[in-house]
């Protein structure tokens, strides 16, 4: 058995269900070259090194899968089909890589920005210093949808001056 | 009695002797003595590779980080496939 491990870069606005539609295209590839979908991870959202197709952020997602001698190649090849021709828009980068069979399937990644945000209050938290974040009353919004028009006033107010 | 002898050393050789005391003990590969580390080199593991960048972002040289030749070649490969991927710049830039 061979095992490898497909890490692509998708756009930062990407929703749950085209992860999932690529996800089930993903797996249902693998599955008519007779291979096995080992796991499917989503690493998160990423501040990227260099701006890729004029976009500084990107989510990352890791999928690792194991196939036979013989179907080998003709899988990498429609998986390599996925990523440049189906899925183009979203995905930008991918990269395959070979694994050991051998080794565990436990690896280290980058922390991304969902495991430490990058906003000021978690700043503060993360500092210790929370005596700096606003505790007081929450200022109310104004209810836009709801306000009482106040364009007839004026429109008073204009005629007596006219007058 | 004993004669004091005196042995004739040149200053070159002497000067190269104290250079070689003053540079410590011999660089080692942090790889080869540490196979947990060496297993966890991989192009995910960006807090690692980034230990072997300049601030730059070029690549250490063995001379500098001590690395065996073998383990330096795998390092390179592994900070070009980062490279690929985004997770590490080719060049840092001013952002």
């Amino acid at each position: 058995m061979f095992r490898y491990e497909v890490l692509f870069l998708t756009v930062p606005e990407i929703t749950k269900d085209e992860s999932e539609a690529i996800r089930t295209h993903f797996s249902k590839v693998i599955r008519a070259h007779k291979g096995s979908l080992i796991s499917f991870d989503r690493w998160g959202k990423y501040r990227l090194a260099y701006p890729v197709n004029h976009n500084d952020y990107g989510v990352y997602f890791l999928a690792r899968l194991e196939v036979d001698g013989e179907n080998k190649e003709a899988l990498l090849a429609s998986i390599k089909e996925i990523f440049v021709f189906k899925f183009n828009t979203l995905i930008p980068k991918h990269i395959v890589a070979r694994l050991d069979a051998t080794a565990p399937l436990e690896y280290k990644r980058p922390a991304s920005l969902e495991d430490n945000p990058q906003d000021i209050d978690s700043f503060l938290k993360r500092n210790e210093m929370e005596g700096l974040i606003k505790k007081g009353p929450v200022r109310k919004q104004p209810d836009f949808k709801n306000r009482t028009p106040e364009v007839d006033v004026v429109a008073e107010y204009d005629e007596t001056e006219a007058e | 009695m004993t004669k004091k002898i005196k042995l004739k050393i040149s200053a070159r050789l002497l000067k190269k002797k104290f250079r070689k005391k003053a540079a410590g003990s011999k660089k080692q590969c942090r790889f080869t003595n540490n196979p947990a580390m060496a297993a966890d080199l991989n192009y995910k593991n960006i807090d690692l590779l980034l230990k072997f960048l300049t601030e730059r972002g070029k690549i250490l040289p063995s001379r500098i980080s001590g690395n065996s030749s073998k383990y330096q070649r795998i390092l390179s490969c592994e900070i070009k496939k980062a490279r690929i991927m985004a997770l590490l710049p080719f060049c840092a830039t001013e952002y």
